[in-house]
């Protein structure tokens, strides 16, 4: 599959890592200049700018991926993003980071979040399962 | 009418400061409590301290009931997240944004979002001040036979009555700047130097007006 990761942090990077061994085709798309040469040093596909920005995500393949993960450390750079590939640029399938589970009620279809992953409520489900 | 403005900054907290002095109520919510201070002392309005992505916050800042919201945090990105809550999950009828990075547009754009970009505006502005030529229609009406213009007035016309520039079916005086400030000028009204006058001139009478405003309009 033809994979966009938002966001090459400690997470976004693990995915991509994960992903390219996994025998995925993965672009990164990282704003920090820095973080993306060294991210591109190691072997992953990097594009240098902000995934907000339409044109930074076409240079990513937006138009011909099929998922995009959204994995910046701000959720609502995570929700920009998030609609911005799902209703410009059609990604079929669209799973975002969530950094503060406050802001759970936002990561929804309207925002054009087919999957959400909050860490701390995840954590939460394992010690404490849901009942339903 | 109820206001809620997100980003107590400097354009958040000025637009809560003009708006308390007239009818409406403000709440202006800011993460940072350092940025109170930006509020002035007789400020009737509320400061809601939190991130306005939490359903509480926007809730405490009575967004249930307001009749307008602001979103000026100094991220883009918020205020684009924010802007949309506000109008599609709790209807607000009239939202408004800002944007400092013109990259931002599209997106706001895309999402049908009335967004002010700030950098954008500032150039625009400055770029045709600096292009403007004196008596350059400002704006140009019906088939170009009426033209709004503006000019400085030349320093000899001091002390003489505004309404000597006003000439049957050819001038009006329709406006005058002063020291920063806009007037609609009555007719007792004498010009000073660095006034900057706006005409009504009909095409036909433009050279008439180059002629009162001597030698000013070809610098």
């Amino acid at each position: 599959m033809k994979i966009i990761v938002a966001g090459g942090g400690r997470t976004g990077s693990q995915v991509a890592r994960a992903l390219v061994a996994l025998g995925h085709q993965v672009i990164v798309v990282e704003a920090d200049h820095g973080r993306a040469t060294a991210l591109a040093a190691e072997g992953l596909d990097v594009v240098s700018g902000n995934a907000s920005v339409a044109t930074t995500l076409e240079a990513a393949g937006a138009l011909v991926a099929d998922v995009l993960v959204a994995c910046t450390d701000r959720d609502e750079e995570n929700l920009v993003i998030s609609v911005l590939a799902k209703q410009r640029h059609q990604i079929p399938k669209v799973i975002a980071r969530i950094n503060d589970d406050a802001n759970l009620w936002l990561f929804d279809d309207f925002w054009g979040v087919n999957a959400a992953i909050s860490s701390a409520r995840a954590l939460v489900d394992l010690v404490a399962p849901p009942a339903h | 009418m109820h206001v809620v403005i997100v980003g107590c900054g400097r354009s958040g907290s000025a637009l809560a400061t003009r708006l308390d002095a007239g009818d409406a109520t403000v709440s202006v919510i800011d993460h940072d409590t350092e940025t109170r201070r930006h509020l002035p002392a007789p400020f009737r309005g509320s400061f809601v301290l939190g991130d306005a992505l939490r359903k509480a916050v926007l809730d405490e800042a009575g967004i249930g009931r307001a009749d307008a919201f602001v979103a000026v945090s100094s991220n883009d990105n918020l205020n684009i997240v924010v802007a949309r809550v506000a109008r599609d999950v709790f209807h607000v009828p009239k939202v408004l944004g800002r944007l400092h990075n013109v990259e931002w547009a599209p997106i706001g754009a895309h999402l049908g979002l009335q967004m002010v970009t700030t950098v954008q505006t500032t150039v625009d502005r400055l770029h045709l001040m600096l292009q403007h030529r004196p008596l350059d229609p400002e704006q140009v009406f019906g088939n170009g036979e009426s033209l709004l213009v503006r000019s400085s007035v030349p320093d000899y016309l001091a002390g003489r009555p505004i309404s000597e520039f006003n000439v049957e079916g050819e001038i009006q005086v329709v406006e005058l700047s002063r020291g920063g400030h806009s007037t609609i000028p009555g007719v007792g009204t004498t010009l000073r130097d660095g006034d900057v006058v706006s005409f009504i001139v009909a095409s036909s009478a433009l050279d008439r007006l180059k002629g009162f405003l001597g030698g000013s309009w070809d610098r």
